[in-house]
């Protein structure tokens, strides 16, 4: 066993929906800060692999190991408790709640006045405000709903919230898939600082020109199997993108 | 350009920027165009109606707004939740019934109103439940729910109202008449609507109704636990839905089987009038209660305009799709 290299280890992952297996026997795991490309066209299997890591789903058959300790998640929220947060493309925010409600999410600040717990709004306003700041964004006020952001902000303030409550497993779901190329470059570089924090980052992509550059491993799915899984400097972009359409139904489509 | 004029132009654009930015702030209150519709509900009678402003008119306003508005935020809560709740006017029924043939029976008032009440919690519950647990749209199985419990009235009773004679210190507090006209559950209206605000606006449980309405998935994701959140605002809504009705059977002293009927649709009224959003995720209970406030004054205020009673819905009506417009129209505002 590779306990200490490993920060989640999942072995042997078997799920089956109404009989048709999604996942047939894949093994995945994470370093310690490190980024890793995780791979595959529409169907592969990506998704439903993390609902698993992230207590979604529970596994037909297969293991977890958490810093070489088995766990098996019951909910999204055990999963939470270890550190393991997700970041998805289009659910990462609650659109009409403010910033900083939004920031804190599930770990409000409380004040206890009597029985009774009362958020800290001056906590939040804080926080949020100096979050804000060092991730580079200018909003009038903390207290403004989250749709008066765009994608990237939404995305980087998402991020921000993993990095500021000491998450240890960042997973990034289709992070850049509907921004710009200039917001990409930038949630691209919240990864690097992420990984430099000493966080592990999963980033789910189909298309590998956006993770190659701040990934140190890639690992692709196809059909519910692992069908790669390399270090960056082993292959080139190119190559993965063909193991990927070889993979595929559709080869020339996803290719961008 | 002259430095006057410089001055003069500098000077406008800080005002113009001072206006949006406030407007940009207004948009962060939903309960503005309520606010708007009841100024102009309230101005408006005071100049038609003779005897609108006197004492005993703005009490029997707040006597129908504290019964509606109890029930009201109940569906506010749960509406921000993302569910609806249209058996509020059935479980009201239910629970002044319940109340009224537990008292008759001869138990003592206050195991009866907890008894009404735990009845209701557990409507409520099961409303919740299903909801929940079958992934209903809560439209339907509280439509379903109004109906079954309805009939369960009707059936129990045989159509016949209930009369109860007897007074005690319980009704008293509930809805006995204090100086100046005004009934006891005016205070109860104010107090729930204040706990319901600092529940909402300032603890992780309304952060987490807003996040369960808002987006479920991402509150999902983020460790609320959207189910227990929308099953705890079923049973509360039941629970509120269930003190009115024992309120008002205090101040009557009856109930008849078709009490309640009807409420659930005034209470949505209320609340969208008072800017939350049918869809969920945004509003607020200030709101609500003006918008109980609204339809008091409407109901009170054209009779004593000497209009016909008959035109009440149609006002109510008419004041509910302005309100929804001035709604939007600040929303979507700069």
């Amino acid at each position: 066993m590779s306990e200490g290299r490993w920060l989640v280890e999942m072995r042997g992952i078997i799920k089956r929906f109404d009989g048709v297996e999604a996942l047939s026997g894949v093994d995945f795991a994470v370093g310690y800060q490190e980024v890793v490309g995780l791979l595959g066209d529409n169907g592969a299997g990506k998704s439903t692999l993390i609902k698993i890591l992230t207590g979604f789903h529970t596994p037909d058959a297969g293991e977890i190991y958490w810093e070489g300790q088995p766990v098996r998640f019951r909910s999204p929220r055990e999963a939470r408790a270890l550190g393991i947060e997700t970041v998805y493309q289009d659910l990462a925010l609650v659109d009409k709640m403010s910033i900083a409600r939004n920031f804190f999410l599930g770990r409000e600040p409380v004040r206890r006045i009597g029985p009774f717990s009362l958020l800290d709004m001056g906590e939040m306003e804080q926080v949020t405000r100096r979050v804000l700041e060092e991730i580079g964004i200018r909003v009038r006020s903390v207290w403004e709903p989250v749709s008066m952001l765009s994608g990237g902000e939404r995305q980087s303030i998402a991020i921000g919230r993993a990095l500021h409550f000491g998450v240890r497993l960042l997973i990034l779901d289709e992070p850049t898939s509907a921004l710009s190329i200039k917001e990409t470059r930038k949630v691209l570089g919240y990864v690097e600082e992420v990984r430099r924090r000493g966080l592990s980052v999963i980033f789910i992509t189909h298309n590998i020109y956006h993770v190659y550059p701040v990934a140190d491993r890639l690992v692709i799915l196809s059909h519910g199997r692992k069908i790669g899984d390399f270090r960056r400097a082993e292959v080139s972009p190119e190559t993965v993108a063909e193991i990927i359409a070889g993979g595929m139904i559709l080869p020339e489509e996803e290719r961008s | 350009m002259d430095p006057q004029t410089v001055e003069a132009r500098v000077q406008m654009r800080v005002r113009q920027r001072a206006w949006s930015i406030s407007l940009a702030e207004l948009r962060r209150y939903p309960e503005v165009g309520a606010l708007a519709g009841f100024l102009a509900v309230f101005l408006s009678f005071s100049i038609v109606a003779p005897h609108f402003l006197t004492p005993a008119s703005l009490a029997g306003i707040m006597t129908i707004a504290a019964e509606l508005g109890l029930v009201a935020i109940g569906v506010t809560l749960l509406m921000i939740a993302g569910e609806f709740d249209l058996s509020v006017g059935s479980v009201l029924g239910v629970s002044a019934m319940a109340f009224a043939l537990m008292a008759r029976a001869g138990i003592p008032h206050l195991i009866a109103f907890l008894g009404a009440l735990g009845l209701a919690a557990a409507i409520g519950a099961l409303n919740g439940w299903v909801v929940t647990r079958g992934r209903l749209p809560s439209f339907i199985v509280t439509l379903g729910s109004m109906m079954f419990w309805r009939g369960v009235l009707l059936a129990v009773t045989g159509g016949f109202p209930i009369a109860y004679e007897e007074k005690s210190l319980l009704m008293f507090a509930l809805s006995g008449r204090l100086p100046g006209g005004f009934h006891a559950s005016a205070l109860w209206f104010l107090g729930v609507a204040l706990i319901a605000t600092l529940v909402l606006t300032r603890t992780p449980f309304g952060n987490a109704i807003f996040a369960s309405g808002g987006n479920p998935q991402a509150a999902r994701a983020l460790g609320v636990e959207v189910a227990r959140v929308k099953q705890i605002g079923f049973i509360l809504t039941a629970v509120l839905a269930a003190l009115a009705g024992i309120i008002q059977f205090s101040r009557f002293g009856s109930v008849d089987p078709l009490r309640g009927e009807g409420m659930e649709l005034e209470a949505i009224a209320a609340t969208v009038t008072g800017g939350t959003l049918l869809t969920g995720g945004y509003g607020s209970v200030m709101g609500t209660v003006l918008g109980a406030l609204i339809v008091g004054m409407v109901r009170n205020g054209l009779v004593l305009a000497g209009a016909p009673a008959y035109w009440y819905r149609a006002f109510i009506g008419l004041v509910l799709v302005g309100a929804v417009i001035i709604n939007l129209r600040i929303r979507r505002s700069g």
